[in-house]
């Protein structure tokens, strides 16, 4: 008796499905993080009591995601925000950067302004910066079609070298004995805290960023257009949408909130310009939007998750386990959510071949 | 004279690993399939070799177990992108962040040591007695020496190749998938003797994410040298040629920041990015026409 199986297109997937495959691919991205850290020595279901622990587990584990959110919400927003009009923003690493950087510089530079203007002035140039830095890929990319993955990336590299130049450079401490640290910022210049918490007020604007983004997004004409652009750029044409404008103005706006990400870190955390103010927040948030199947809103649940992943394993490293597990857990968690999603696309059909000379069955199939 | 016949030798040598890098892109892009997990399959070859020769002292074995880690990871990208269709865009970055958080995490503990084996450099007899140019281009290892007689053996394998118009393809009794999986997997050893080539030949160091982009410079390389190995290994000794006058500028004590002379092999190879695209992009020159879209049979 002879099978075949093959992958059929599915027309649409049940919608319980489309709610338990991203479940399934946390579950399945978690399980298989363990098998990593067993192969490596490590109780895993130890390791994840620490994670927990670590984490949502405790009133400071839970303050600490909290701030830890605030990057991750932002960065994954700003991929989201580019996917609208059908960009890939794979710089986000390198946006947070700059927008740091030049906050930075206006807090060396200008810390004579008031107190009340200094810090809305960071934050803004934060957000300039990461929008032109977003814009450098933006344009090639709308004039003569350019790859944007390709730049967006390029572009983190010359930002960290960009940074890099300055703290170890004019901006460096001198102070510091050699470590990549830039002169500390002035106090006028460090985000107020929530109340009774050591949460800075970051994760509120983070927030509200989600929610404006969705709003211009998906409740106005214009977002209508961005996302009409995006998805079917024939339609855009023949209802005579500029296109290229829309792509630019998306990837700039998309850079900003990066940026923004990058002034926020800098003054609610480390108050003054180091390597390592972005600890990958740039690809995570990629894998974040992917998450979120590059819904915004569901961009905030993914970030909290991913932000639970990260501070629990700062908790795993004095158990040994290497931080970088993190990473591999999420990244998994991807891999799973795409092999789920084909899973949901496509069925296998197992049809039994029927032998040459049988008869015909009337009605079959 | 002997700064830029420096920068010549350091320039052939970082250009090798681009090279293969780049032609291991290009073997699964002319086979339809965009992989952008290079980055990641490099540092997996990397910090794999890296281990493996240290071990064994033995650098062979670690280029083994490199090119071996690399066809890992891509297969996994084959069977997502080629088996389920996965979007190619998306399994390829989230592989390059899979290999950068795999490499770290197998890698914790080896930073700062050195592999305590190598490949040495072979001159080659009469030719690198050849008065300036002989030591530059003949007192070189064996991968240096390989990578053109590699791009020559693509470009005879791709010549005429019936695989860009997949469902032509099939038609006339070419197995497509079974293509597909091979080219990505190949690409995949490829990058991981790339990436193996920095930690135990160049640096002879592990360190977190040290190919530093280079896998991407790979992917721009194979768009630089319109899909045809023979411009894309010469595109890539042009680039390490760049990327080796940043070191040899330092070493000469230029008075500009070492970390902006660093972003010179960027830089560049944006520029060209450009100037090559703006001249592509409406004869679309030699890109393969099925790039990016999975094969179907059923949606012929």
């Amino acid at each position: 008796m002879a099978f075949s199986i093959r992958l059929e297109r599915r027309l649409n997937a049940p919608m319980a499905m489309r709610i338990a495959v991203p479940v399934a691919a946390v579950a399945g991205g978690l399980l298989a993080g363990g098998v990593v850290m067993a192969l490596g020595g490590h109780d895993p279901i130890d390791a994840y009591g620490s994670i927990w622990e670590g984490s949502l587990g405790s009133s400071d584990g839970f303050q600490s995601t909290l701030i830890k959110a605030c990057p991750l919400v932002l960065t994954g927003l700003a991929v989201a925000t580019a996917l609208r009009v059908g960009l890939w923003n794979i710089g986000g690493e390198g946006q947070l950067i700059v927008g740091a950087t030049a906050a930075t510089g206006v807090g060396l530079y200008a810390a004579s302004l008031p107190g009340p203007l200094l810090l809305p002035a960071m934050i803004l140039s934060g957000c300039a910066a990461g929008a032109v830095w977003a814009a450098i890929a933006a344009v090639p990319r709308a004039l003569i079609g350019l790859n944007e993955i390709i730049v967006t990336l390029f572009m983190n590299y010359i930002a960290i070298l960009l940074m890099d130049h300055l703290i170890f450079g004019p901006w460096g401490d001198p102070k510091a004995f050699g470590f990549a640290y830039s002169r500390p910022l002035p106090d006028a210049a460090v985000l107020p805290l929530l109340p009774g918490t050591y949460v800075h007020v970051g994760i509120v604007i983070a927030l509200l960023v989600a929610v404006t983004a969705w709003w211009l997004m998906e409740r106005t004409p214009w977002g209508f257009s961005v996302r009409v652009s995006g998805g079917n750029p024939r339609t855009a044409e023949y209802l005579g949408l500029r296109i290229s404008r829309r792509m630019i103005i998306v990837l700039a706006l998309s850079g900003a909130i990066a940026g923004l990400a990058g002034a926020i870190e800098l003054t609610g955390v480390t108050n003054r310009l180091q390597d390592g103010i972005s600890v990958n927040y740039g690809y995570t948030g990629v894998l974040i939007a992917f998450l979120a199947r590059g819904r915004l809103l569901g961009v905030v649940l993914a970030a909290f998750l991913f932000a639970t992943l990260v501070v629990g394993s700062y908790a795993l490293q004095t158990t040994g386990v290497a931080q970088p597990i993190a990473t591999i857990i999420q990244a998994l968690i991807i891999v799973f959510l795409l092999a789920g999603d084909a899973a949901l696309a496509f069925r296998l059909r197992i049809t039994r071949t029927r032998p040459l000379l049988e008869p015909a069955q009337a009605g079959a199939g | 004279m002997s700064f830029w016949l420096n920068s010549l030798s350091v320039g052939i040598v970082l250009g090798t690993p681009l090279a293969y890098a780049a032609l291991g892109e290009l073997i699964a892009e002319r086979a339809g399939v965009m992989n952008l997990g290079v980055e990641g399959m490099m540092l997996m070859g990397a910090v794999i070799g890296f281990i493996v020769t240290l071990g064994t002292h033995n650098a062979v074995a670690g280029f083994a177990a490199a090119i071996a880690a690399g066809a890992a990871l891509a297969s996994v990208h084959a069977v997502m992108t080629v088996g389920l269709r996965v979007n190619q865009i998306v399994m390829g970055l989230t592989l390059t962040i899979l290999g950068a958080g795999l490499s770290a995490y197998i890698g914790t503990g080896y930073a700062g040591r050195r592999p305590g084996a190598g490949v040495s450099a072979i001159a080659i007899p009469v030719l690198s007695q050849i008065p300036l140019l002989g030591s530059v281009l003949f007192n070189h290892d064996v991968f240096v020496y390989a990578v053109p007689f590699v791009a020559l053996g693509i470009w005879l394998l791709l010549y005429r190749s019936r695989f860009e118009q997949p469902g032509a393809a099939d038609a006339s009794g070419v197995p497509v998938f079974l293509i597909r999986y091979l080219a990505v997997i190949a690409g995949g050893g490829f990058a991981g003797l790339a990436g193996a080539y920095f930690s135990v030949v160049y640096t002879q160091t592990w360190a977190e994410g040290m190919t530093s982009g280079r896998g991407w410079i790979a992917i721009a390389l194979v768009i630089f040298g319109t899909w045809d190995p023979i411009v894309v290994l010469l595109g890539a000794l042009l680039f390490g040629f760049v990327d080796g006058l940043n070191f040899q500028l330092q070493s000469v004590g230029v008075p500009v920041s070492t970390h902006l002379l660093a972003m010179m092999p960027y830089v560049f190879t944006l520029i060209v990015l450009v100037f090559t695209w703006t001249r592509l992009r409406h004869r679309r020159v030699g890109m393969p026409e099925a790039l990016g879209v999975p094969y179907e049979r059923e949606a012929r």
